[in-house]
């Protein structure tokens, strides 16, 4: 069986280079920036079909479906997964409860082989999420407070008059030295994001190719993030995307993990 | 011929109705090869085609999943693991008929996991989903809140498969002369009375997961009543062994247990524990005329999984111990055991080296099982492994010294 361990929904990759269409006419520090991208409106509840396809230097393809629910309970983000393919993993479900408060997540997987749930550590965020060019840190909520933000300039990307901010972790062992993103000055969405590893070199390049208004949110629904020293990329379409539907909170249960779809 | 002449008809069958009914098929074909090293010998040679027939709606579904071995050129084996149906309500769920019911948080250690009986038939080397023995039962799961009812009807009590004789996992019982052996209560009828029953409750938490768990249930394993008879030794007249009657017997058992599951600092504690009522152990007690004297009995674990890096690392402390032990009887009073476990993904989780040892710490013996497996696509993988058995002759894994064999798998999913 392959591995297959998840932080926070991989929909948070939506999340992650955010929203909030609202612009004051006032000069902005880095820190409120990335905070309008962070505090977005995402819907008490998401449903959607995520397609994830893996291609390597040689242009080789390997795809993952995923289908997916999140719901924001105030306090607590629950999201559930149920893996459609590969063969191999198909109905392996994985499921994550992300709390406001720093408490760290709590994860759980289901093996249908094993027919067993299973708690596993949510420590890994710097482990690649299925083989693909994603960490699980990258797919995840990071906080505000987690970096030091600075603003370094404003320059036009794809035509786009964009804000482009450095963000530094203030944890000496974070794998990323540094990110740069650029974010689209009208509507506070990130429209590329650099990662720079320990040795300050570039590693990747995070590229938003599609947006789309659903239920009047804002939602990424086609990225990639492209590997620039090995040469691998990996892209994420989000489909049948429906938000606020009045998902039941018992959606989020062990009983669903074993039922499955 | 007949036989598999007629599960290849049906399978066709099935596979013609199920296109026709939308039905899901997915599963798994395999070939399995192994050679011994002391004998150069092909240990094992296995060709495996596992189907899974599966059909979800809101209310109703089923599940089939018939799995078909083929050993070396010609023996076919059949089973059908799975075959159910499941009813949906608002806060209860109904599963009736053949069925695989794994519990407990240990891994590759069955201590409350004890619903589903083993296949012991190669021993402890199949996939753990293999392993298992599906069971004829009614279940029925109460949910409230993040907490689960469990109640089991076994109706069809299923014993331990063993290795028969002339397979390299027999071992050979050591009488001291040719014993009678006597079936004639081994098996158990099925009724209401003769019925096993198993409780559940479990919680899924946000600080901890836990289950609590009851049985009234049989001893998988037959217990070994023997009797024992006598002559004179014609030289000098002492009573001397001439005989021995064996009548294996099935024996209920009452076992309250749990289990728990826990994070701390991004290490995974586990923890799991039985208490057998009453189950029956070989003595050498004079005062016992069959052989056997009853005992309760403890069996528990304390297990953690963490990472060092991008290794995901597992270890399991495993004790049983015999309560109020006598020295006659023939198990040890406490017999400890660890479980080691690594794995390493690479190349974008295409290649995964793992490393998987049961390490018996009571005779210093061991089963160790590196493998390294690689995915040449998302269905098609490579596997090459090899079970190691070393330490005593008398250990659980030292008595299969001469099987330590290196392997292969080929697997195809779809």
């Amino acid at each position: 069986m392959k591995k297959i361990k998840i932080t926070t929904a991989v929909i948070a990759i939506i999340v992650a280079m955010g929203f909030i269409p609202e612009v004051t006419g006032q000069s902005l520090t880095g820190k409120q920036i990335i905070e309008k991208v962070y505090n977005r409106p995402t819907g008490d509840d998401q449903t959607s079909d995520l397609t994830m396809t893996l291609t390597n230097k040689s242009g080789n393809q390997r795809v993952r479906k995923i289908k997916q629910f999140t719901m924001d309970l105030g306090d607590v983000e629950k999201s559930i997964m149920f893996f459609l393919s590969p063969a191999d993993v198909k109905n392996t479900s994985f499921m994550n409860w992300t709390y406001e408060s720093d408490q760290g997540d709590d994860q759980w997987i289901y093996l249908p082989a094993l027919k067993k749930t299973k708690r596993i550590s949510s420590d890994s965020k710097s482990d690649y999420f299925m083989g693909s060019d994603f960490t699980y840190d990258d797919l995840g909520d990071r906080k505000l407070e987690d970096d030091t933000h600075q603003l370094l300039r404003e320059e036009t990307l794809d035509g786009k008059a964009c804000y482009v901010v450095e963000s530094v972790s203030k944890d000496e062992d974070y794998m990323y030295f540094k990110t740069l993103v650029w974010i689209d000055k009208t509507n506070f969405i990130g429209v590329q994001k650099e990662f720079y590893d320990e040795d300050e070199d570039l590693l990747k390049i995070l590229s938003i190719k599609e947006v789309e208004k659903i239920s009047n949110i804002w939602v990424i629904t086609n990225s990639e993030m492209k590997n620039v020293q090995k040469n691998h990329r990996t892209t994420i379409v989000l489909s049948s995307i429906q938000i606020n539907t009045g998902l039941s909170a018992s959606k989020f249960t062990e009983r669903m993990m074993m039922r499955g779809l | 011929m007949k036989t598999k002449g007629l599960i290849l008809i049906l399978l066709l069958i099935a596979g013609q109705y199920t296109r026709a009914q939308n039905i899901d098929i997915s599963g798994f074909a395999r070939s399995y090869e192994g050679i011994l090293f002391n004998t150069g010998d092909f240990g094992i040679v296995q060709q495996t085609l596992n189907l899974n027939f599966e059909k979800r709606g809101n209310k109703v579904a089923f599940k089939a999943n018939p799995m078909i071995y083929l050993y070396n050129a010609d023996s076919l084996d059949f089973r059908m693991r799975e075959l159910y149906l499941d009813l949906y309500f608002d806060n209860f769920d109904i599963r009736i008929g053949k069925q695989q019911v794994v519990w407990g948080k240990a891994d590759g250690v069955f201590i409350t996991d004890i619903v589903s009986p083993l296949n012991l038939t190669e021993f402890l080397l199949p996939d753990f989903d293999e392993i298992r023995t599906g069971v004829i039962a009614t279940k029925v799961n109460y949910y409230f809140g993040n907490s689960t009812l469990e109640a089991i009807l076994i109706p069809v009590f299923t014993p331990t498969e063993r290795p028969p004789p002339g397979s390299i996992w027999y071992i050979q019982p050591d009488f001291p002369v040719t014993p009678t052996w006597d079936f004639s209560r081994e098996a158990i009828t099925p009724s209401l009375e003769s019925s096993e029953v198993f409780l559940k409750y479990t919680a899924l938490t946000s600080a901890i997961d836990f289950e609590i768990m009851g049985a009234y249930t049989w001893d998988d394993n037959p217990t070994l009543h023997v009797q024992k008879e006598f002559g004179l030794d014609p030289n000098t007249q002492q009573p001397i062994l001439t005989g021995l009657n064996i009548t294996p017997e099935h024996h209920r058992l009452a076992i309250g247990g749990g289990s728990f599951s826990s994070e701390i600092k991004g290490v995974i504690v586990r923890g799991e524990a039985a208490y057998y009522n009453g189950k029956y152990f070989l003595t050498e007690d004079p005062l016992q005329p069959d052989g056997n004297i009853q005992k309760d009995y403890l069996h528990y674990l304390v297990g953690l999984d963490f990472n060092l890096g991008p290794v995901k690392l597992s270890s399991q402390f495993i004790q049983q111990s015999i309560l109020n032990y006598d020295d006659h009887i023939l198990n040890e009073k406490t017999e400890n055991t660890m479980t080691f476990l690594a794995r390493y993904d690479m190349l974008r989780e295409t290649l995964h080296l793992e490393l998987f040892s049961y390490i018996g710490l009571t005779n210093e013996d061991a089963l160790i099982r590196p493998k390294i497996t690689y995915d040449f696509d998302d269905s098609f993988s490579i596997l090459l492994g090899s079970n190691i058995f070393v330490g005593d002759e008398k250990g659980r894994f030292g008595q299969y010294g001469d099987n330590s064999m290196a392997y292969m798998k080929i697997k195809y999913s779809f």
